[in-house]
């Protein structure tokens, strides 16, 4: 029984810690964060995608967001109109016609980008973003105080706010399915695609293996990777057959997308409420290893 | 120094040893190892296969008919899956892609030998080193769905697949005996095609599809590569001929007429009659010659004029020594044996025969030389 107790404390301790490094870093507004050379990204092939809207239903299952049964996403009607993700739908595909084949029209995959330089970060007055090692944009529930910077920053509009939530509303946007990929699996969409028009892997290896696609197949693809360099390069990228602003991907320079309050950020919040947190959060390892010491000391009495 | 020059001997050997174990085809083939490996030397365990595409590498011998009739997938087959293995009527499909682009629309890549298998080369784990060609399942279905979709317009999972958790299954395990019979009844060429052009001269362009067949052993993928399944059954309407480029019109032919010159060689102004080598050359392809390809006389590639009809054109000089005068069904008498070939055939094609040179109230062939045979063999070169 001591034994447990202690080995629990410890475990405890370690990710108070690991939580308070992550929070001093974030505090920072991590832009510096050191982009992994091994991050991950997604590479997606818009001449592949058949627009069967696997990815939107296995991206809902793996959330734990309420879906319909898989059998109606078959349902190709929902192309009629384009669609944005929302807090409702964190993925969604949509379509454009095939101008020069029109049997096969052109589906593209929407949802966060995962920008090497997030603006949503940036922006965010709390740090309640922060941007991963694997490549990964994501939100803390816990900090976030609801000022809804991100969702002006993103230049992909990504982050939805839960309208509809009265008492706690969250920001919603694909996490890259962190938790999963976490635990060495890959993203639920990815998982679930048919025809691997989305391909998940090391973003440099992404890269190597769009550019031998445009390479091999110059009358297939249009010269351009989107993603490569777009706001500083993002983990999400696509290949297409089409003109990206065909297919309303937006029009971005190279540089990252300014963010909004970033000044503010720096200047107020980041030589204030760290601390206070950092604080709170040492009070709470002492209060723990207090507790925890009783336990053993009772124990071993 | 001396230990490298050691490594270096000892390493020749086996350089040596690597190359002779290529199978035979490889070694035939007239390819460059870098059109296939990406490293140096390549080995069983590293091959360095390059990936797709591999078009100039596409070796199959093979014919549907060798190929299995019916093949359940089911490499990737995991307890959570949605849908069942499909059951892929592998003979019927290979037949219909005789008429598309052959086996090789699906095998894309296939060197001399048996033929690869997809898992060969795609991986069964989706989360992978080798990120340049798909996933097997994503190159499963990419393969299917590009036809599919094109056929029926939508990607319905249930044209392959039963679900897994539903009864659905029952019915599609018990069709695997049936599906065995399903092939593709054979498809009747038509015999001549006569196109409407927009010419005002010339208008009329008859096609002989008997003619291209039979008499010139034209293969049907010769022409027909890469069609739909649309084509013949019109589920969508195809692109009319009409919208066709001048240039795409002439592409089945330009294969082998040169359609830059002397157009009036297919565009008439009435349908024009078979081809009938006799009446186009004045030369017979006789019962000795019918069977025989093209190419076997015209050698000169896509050159079919300016051949003598002589016989020695092609057979060389026949002398009483060298021809074996029973292949022609008669085998001369000891007397006539004796004879030079000009005493009797005094034309180059030897097709008169005359017996007046020693005969005076005898003729050919109420007379003959000898006596007739069954056991005929024909006419070798
Ligand atoms: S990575 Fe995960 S959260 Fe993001 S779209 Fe795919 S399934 Fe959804
Ligand atoms: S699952 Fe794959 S093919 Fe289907 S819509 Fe999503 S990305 Fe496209």
């Amino acid at each position: 029984m001591a034994k447990q107790s202690r080995r629990d404390f410890f475990k405890t301790t370690a990710l108070i810690g690991s939580a308070t490094v992550g929070l001093a870093n974030s505090a920072k507004a991590s832009q510096k964060n050191a982009l992994s050379e091994d991050r991950a990204g997604v590479l997606v092939d818009t001449s592949v995608c058949i627009g069967c809207r696997k990815c939107e239903w296995a991206c809902k299952t793996v959330n734990n967001l309420p879906t319909d049964p898989l059998e109606v996403y078959q349902d190709r009607g929902v192309f009629k109109k384009h669609r944005r993700p929302n807090d409702k739908a964190l993925t969604v595909v949509n379509e454009y016609p095939n101008t020069t084949s029109e049997k096969f029209p052109i589906n593209v995959k929407v949802q966060c980008m995962h920008c090497d330089k997030p603006t949503c970060l940036s922006a965010c007055i709390v740090g309640a973003f922060s941007k991963n090692e694997n490549g990964s944009v994501v939100w803390d529930t816990h900090k976030c105080i609801g000022c809804r910077y991100c969702m002006v920053a993103c230049p992909f509009q990504i982050p939805a706010f839960e309208y509809e939530e009265a008492l706690k509303p969250d920001i919603k946007k694909c996490d890259f399915c962190f938790e999963r990929t976490a635990k060495g699996k890959i993203p639920g969409c990815v998982e679930i695609c048919p025809v691997e028009a989305i391909t998940y892997g090391r973003r440099e290896d992404l890269l190597e293996a769009a550019k031998e696609k445009i390479k091999n197949y110059p009358n297939r693809y249009v010269n351009r990777i989107f993603g490569e360099h777009e706001v500083g390069g993002t983990s999400w990228l696509y290949l297409s057959n089409r003109q990206f602003e065909e297919l309303a991907f937006p029009k971005l320079g190279k540089d990252p997308a300014p963010g909004v309050s970033e000044a503010i950020q720096h200047g107020i919040f980041a030589y204030f409420v760290p601390p206070v947190a950092l604080y709170a959060l040492l009070g709470g390892v002492m209060w723990l290893n207090k507790n925890k010491k009783h336990t053993d000391a009772e124990n071993e009495s | 120094m001396k230990s490298k020059v050691l490594i270096l001997l000892l390493t020749i050997p086996f350089f040596v040893y690597a190359q002779n174990k290529l199978s035979k085809q490889h070694q035939t083939q007239a390819l460059n190892c870098k059109t296939c490996h990406s490293c140096d030397i390549p080995t069983k365990e590293n091959p360095c296969i390059k990936p797709c595409p591999r078009e100039r590498l596409i070796t199959i011998e093979q014919t549907p008919e060798d190929a299995p009739a019916v093949l359940t997938i089911d490499k990737l087959k995991k307890q959570s899956d949605i849908y069942a293995p499909v059951v892929f009527t592998h003979r019927l499909h290979s037949e219909m892609a005789e008429i598309g682009g052959g086996c090789g629309m699906c095998h894309h890549y296939n060197p001399p030998g048996n033929v690869v298998a997809c898992s060969e080369c795609h991986d069964e784990e989706r989360k992978r080193i080798d990120l340049s060609k798909p996933d097997l399942k994503g190159a499963y279905h990419q393969q299917c769905i590009n036809c599919h979709r094109g056929w029926s317009r939508k990607v319905e999972c249930e044209s392959c697949h039963a679900q897994n958790d539903s009864v659905k299954k029952a019915t599609k395990t018990t069709e695997k005996g049936t599906e065995k019979k399903r092939v593709h009844p054979k498809v009747k060429p038509p015999e001549i095609v006569k196109y409407d052009t927009p010419k005002t001269k010339g208008k009329v362009v008859t096609f002989n599809h008997v003619d291209h067949v039979n008499t010139f052993s034209v293969s049907c993928n010769k022409c027909h590569s890469n069609e739909s399944c649309n084509k013949c059954h019109a589920k969508y309407k195809q692109v009319s001929i009409s919208s066709r480029s001048a240039n795409e019109k002439h592409t089945s032919c330009s294969n082998c007429h040169n359609v830059k010159v002397n157009c009036s060689y297919c565009h008439k102004n009435t349908v024009a009659a078979p081809f009938n080598h006799k009446t186009r050359t004045g030369f017979d392809l006789d019962k000795n010659h019918s069977k025989l390809a093209c190419v076997r006389c015209h050698v000169e590639k896509g050159k079919f004029t300016g051949l003598k009809t002589d016989c020695s054109t092609c057979h060389g000089t026949w002398t009483k020594e060298n021809f074996k005068h029973s292949v022609t069904g008669l085998l001369l008498d000891e007397v006539h044996a004796d004879f030079e070939c000009k005493d009797c055939h005094q034309e180059n094609n030897y097709s008169n025969i005359t017996c007046k040179n020693c005969h005076e109230d005898i003729t050919y062939p109420k007379d003959k030389p000898g006596k007739m045979i069954k056991n005929r063999q024909t006419l070798a070169k």
